[in-house]
């Protein structure tokens, strides 16, 4: 069949042997790739018995159909797996060219399971997959290993863990492509785990595409509609996702020092206008892309890839810092260990509360720029203090006796957005099935830019159907595997039709929301297996009882319980957030 | 009198951030930022109305585009505007 | 009670639907899905002047007491509702659109903007154009696959995400057919303009 290279690689480190066998194409057909197939056989494989670092987790890579036939950001792959940080389903997608390069080499999907009994790593090749020790690789940071295994962007591609992952830090990222990330979650903790170091990559075909004009016309169609809009014309190239700073903190939605405040006085000096006057070299892009929002930045001592907008904050705002120098380079050093930047700047930030509360015995306090390498340093490699913030802000601050100073939801780090600005991501951030993330159906189109249209950002009645179909979508472009900066040029119904021409199965828009919406239900009884409750589908205390005091925003809390309500019953769920089976059948999941 | 803020590609076209003008409304601003920078104003309006995606904000309550530009201003009013961005 | 905020957006398209004379009097309705329930408008109110009251609050997938006002045009938009992502729906009588629609199977639009935004607009037939299970289930299932669809002789179903965006979309459909219609009378040779041009039927 076209678009889908039909096959799973499927890898045991305990006996570093492999075997592929065909790929189900009725659960393709349904799930697609990426996030919604990593769900469906995660489900299989790793039950509520499994602890995340355990040989019995398994990690699973894997691309959709669109993936390398040169569609718009027809690049981008995901990873699946149970977290280490939130024990929630995990999956975590990333660009660059790693995942272009893997379905050249002839697979969908590759599931690791096991665990090497030394460092080891893998090489995957057309045709043949093989197993080389990595003594002398272990301990080594990223960009040194992303080198001497042979990186060169379009033929050969290097996936690795840093010291980070190594030292089962539960906020470890895997890094591809030397300053690429598959990071919220620790899914760097689950491969340091597994003491695999490294998967390098080298493909030979490009999938198969049945429709050839029509891909043509689409590509063309997409083509114009992204150099139409100005927000993937000219606003990402040229500012990049930083360019959000200021407008975050000008509506008083920009958390700052932990959630105390939504409004930072230093935003000015860490936005996307600052970056690309003193620090930015130039952009670039991930492959087959055309809007080119990535960032290289340089300052006197580093130069590399990003800051992206959540990692400025995280270091930022959050901490208190507006040094931006200080941030681009926290965030190289990120890249260069393997951390999650919004996890680690999130936990410095807690730990800075806790610090000036008295709470810990620490030189920590906000606004300290000069302490940032040292913490992520720490961090990484569980020194001193960092053993403490290695494990993400919830565990830190439940240790120290007080876990409601962690802005976290499920476990995971709250992003940029503080949701007493945004009722719409209030909701967001309790219901994402990973923990609190923007990237599920990010509200801040209609509640801040206008995008497609400004929606009141303190309505609450109406909310959830907002929320509920981006969740939706946005779950349907992470199992096509596409960049959602696309989607802010073209609609939704052009991914069908791709998807459509490509394969040769008709799949309209409503069919793509569809398998949205089954991926998300899916994720749902996950968790609920796991044994995660509507208790969970909460934020941290400060957010629905203190609110702000000063700002655009001042007077509101988030008012989640209507909301709430509102979104089971929007869902098909009953009062506890269980999917009815009624819901269940309709998409198909009733057997599961 | 208000300060008006321009953010991103905006500075750039009128050459400057800030910017303070006398105006009793929204509209009225605008005409003055016609008047000293038509490019400016190009860059925000179609006509009499706001291009799409171009975000107002007054204190930082957005304007709703919808609603016209009639808005009245007090003194100390602080009115930012950006062009079409995003991010994530 | 209906909040005011949602009276006012749909008050303002109901009057901009009538004043561009793309609805009669008492024809055509507007929707909005909030969570679980619809807003729509009220059995005979007039969508060029709608008054507060003139708007239904029910419930998507049952009855409630709501129902008992609401347009009988119900059963099409908890359809549309039920079946595609919509979260509004805008359906009106574009006359040049209905006038195309009873000589085609779809509408291709010629000029600049229509082709950009909404590349074919797919005509459907239904013999009994009002209120039944088959209509509804044959607008819903074309509005799976395009943002807005013509009801043969009868007028244009739109969907969006928001009221605004769903008349966006019939707007320009209209006017696209306008352009059409001045085409026939001009009566000249037409130059394609648009790379690509000949697959936007295929769409």
């Amino acid at each position: 069949m076209a678009g889908w290279a039909e096959k799973i690689l499927d890898i045991d480190l305990n006996t570093k042997t492999y075997k592929t066998y065909p790929l189900d194409m009725e659960m393709a057909r349904s799930f697609i790739g990426g996030r919604g197939l990593g769900a469906r056989l995660l489900w299989e494989l790793v039950g509520p018995e499994v602890d995340p670092l355990s040989p019995e987790n398994v990690l699973i890579f894997a691309n959709g159909p669109l993936t390398a036939t040169g569609y718009q950001t027809s690049n981008r792959f995901s990873v699946s797996t149970k977290s280490p940080l939130t024990g929630t389903i995990l999956d975590a997608n990333s660009g660059g060219f790693w995942g272009m390069q893997f379905k050249k080499a002839g697979y969908d999907v590759m599931i690791v399971r096991g665990r090497s009994e030394k460092p080891v790593w893998i090489e995957i090749k057309p045709g043949e997959v093989s197993f080389h020790d990595a003594d002398d690789l272990w301990g080594m940071r990223v960009r040194a290993v992303t080198a001497k295994l042979g990186q060169n962007n379009n033929r050969r591609n290097v996936l690795c863990i840093g010291p980070a992952g190594e030292n089962l830090s539960r906020i470890a990222a895997i890094m591809n492509d030397g300053e690429r990330s598959l990071a919220r979650g620790g899914p760097g903790a689950v491969m340091g785990s597994k003491n695999l170091k490294a998967i390098v990559v080298e493909g030979k075909d490009r999938p198969e595409i049945v429709d050839q004009e029509r891909f043509k016309f689409l590509l063309y169609e997409t083509r114009k509609l992204l150099a139409a809009s100005p927000l993937t014309s000219q606003a990402l190239p040229e500012f990049g996702t930083v360019v959000m700073m200021n407008i975050v903190n000008n509506v008083g939605a920009l958390p700052t020092r932990n959630h105390q405040q939504s409004q930072f006085e230093g935003a000015e000096a860490i936005s996307g206008e600052t970056l690309t006057e003193k620090y930015l070299v130039k952009n670039a892009s991930c492959w087959a892309c055309p809007i080119g929002c990535t960032r290289v930045s340089r300052t006197e001592k580093v130069e590399g890839e990003g800051p992206e907008f959540e990692t400025t904050w995280a270091f930022g705002a959050a901490c208190g810092i507006d040094d931006l120098e200080a941030i681009i380079e926290a965030n190289a050093l990120c890249n260069d260990l393997g951390i999650d930047t919004i996890s680690a700047g999130s936990t410095i930030a807690c730990a800075m509360e806790l610090s000036e509360r008295g709470y810990i015995d620490s030189d920590l306090c906000f606004g300290r720029a000069d302490l940032l390498a040292r913490s992520v340093e720490d961090m990484a490699y569980r020194r001193d203090f960092g053993a403490d913030m290695a494990d993400g802000s919830l565990r830190m601050a439940t240790k120290y006796g007080h876990p409601e100073l962690s802005m976290s939801a499920k476990g995971m780090e709250m992003p940029a957005y503080d949701p007493r600005g945004m009722q719409g991501q209030g909701l967001l951030y309790a219901t994402s099935n990973r923990g609190a993330c923007h990237m599920r159906g990010n509200m801040l189109g209609l509640e801040v830019l206008g995008l497609p249209k400004l929606i009141d950002r303190f309505q609450v009645q109406g909310k959830s159907s907002f929320v509920i179909l981006h969740q939706n979508s946005s779950a349907s472009i992470d199992s096509l595997v596409l960049c959602k900066f696309t989607n802010m040029g073209v609609a939704d119904e052009y991914f069908a039709r791709m998807l459509s021409a490509v394969t040769g199965i008709q799949y309209a828009t409503g069919d793509m929301i569809r398998v949205g919406e089954r991926v998300w239900n899916l994720e749902r009884l996950y968790n609920l297996r796991e044994g995660f409750t509507r208790a969970d589908d909460t934020l941290p205390p400060r957010l629905l009882n203190e609110a702000l005091t000063e700002g655009p925003s001042q007077g509101w809390v988030v008012q989640l319980e209507p909301m709430l309500k509102e979104y089971y019953r929007g869902r098909g769920w009953d009062e506890n957030g269980v999917p009815r089976p009624q819901k269940l059948a309709e998409l198909e999941l009733a057997n599961l | 009198m208000p300060v008006i803020s321009l953010y991103a590609g905006l500075r750039k076209i009128a050459g400057t951030r800030d910017l303070t003008l006398e105006g009793e409304n929204l509209a009225g601003i605008i005409r003055g930022i016609g008047e000293r920078y038509p490019s400016l104003v190009a860059a925000i309006l179609d006509g009499d109305h706001l291009r799409p995606h171009i975000i107002i904000t007054i204190n930082g309550q957005n304007v709703d585009p919808e609603r016209g530009l009639e808005i009245p201003l007090d003194a100390n009013d602080h009115i930012a505007i950006f062009p079409p961005i995003a991010g994530g | 009670m209906i909040d005011q905020r949602i009276y006012e957006m749909f008050r303002e398209i109901g009057r901009d639907l009538f004043t561009s004379d793309m609805i009669s009097s008492h024809g055509g309705n507007l929707s909005i899905r909030l969570g679980d329930r619809v807003i729509i408008k009220r059995r005979g109110a007039m969508l060029g002047n709608l008054k507060i009251h003139d708007l239904v609050d029910t419930r998507l997938d049952k009855n409630d007491s709501g129902v008992a006002l609401a347009s009988t045009e119900l059963l099409v938009h908890r359809t549309i509702y039920l079946n595609t992502p919509a979260l509004a729906v805008v359906h009106c009588h574009p006359r040049t659109a209905i006038a195309f629609s009873l000589s085609r199977d779809e509408l291709v639009p010629i000029d600049n903007e229509a082709s950009y935004l909404l590349k074919k607009v797919p005509v459907v037939t239904e013999e009994f154009a009002s209120g039944t299970p088959e209509m509804a289930n044959k607008v819903a299932n074309a509005l799976k696959n395009y943002k807005i669809i013509m009801l043969r002789g009868h007028g244009s179903f739109a969907t969006g995400q928001t009221l605004d965006e769903a008349f966006h979309w019939s707007s320009t459909l209209e006017e696209s057919c306008q352009i059409e219609l001045a085409t026939k009378i001009i009566n000249e040779p037409f130059i394609e303009y648009r790379k690509m041009s000949e697959s936007y039927n295929k769409f």
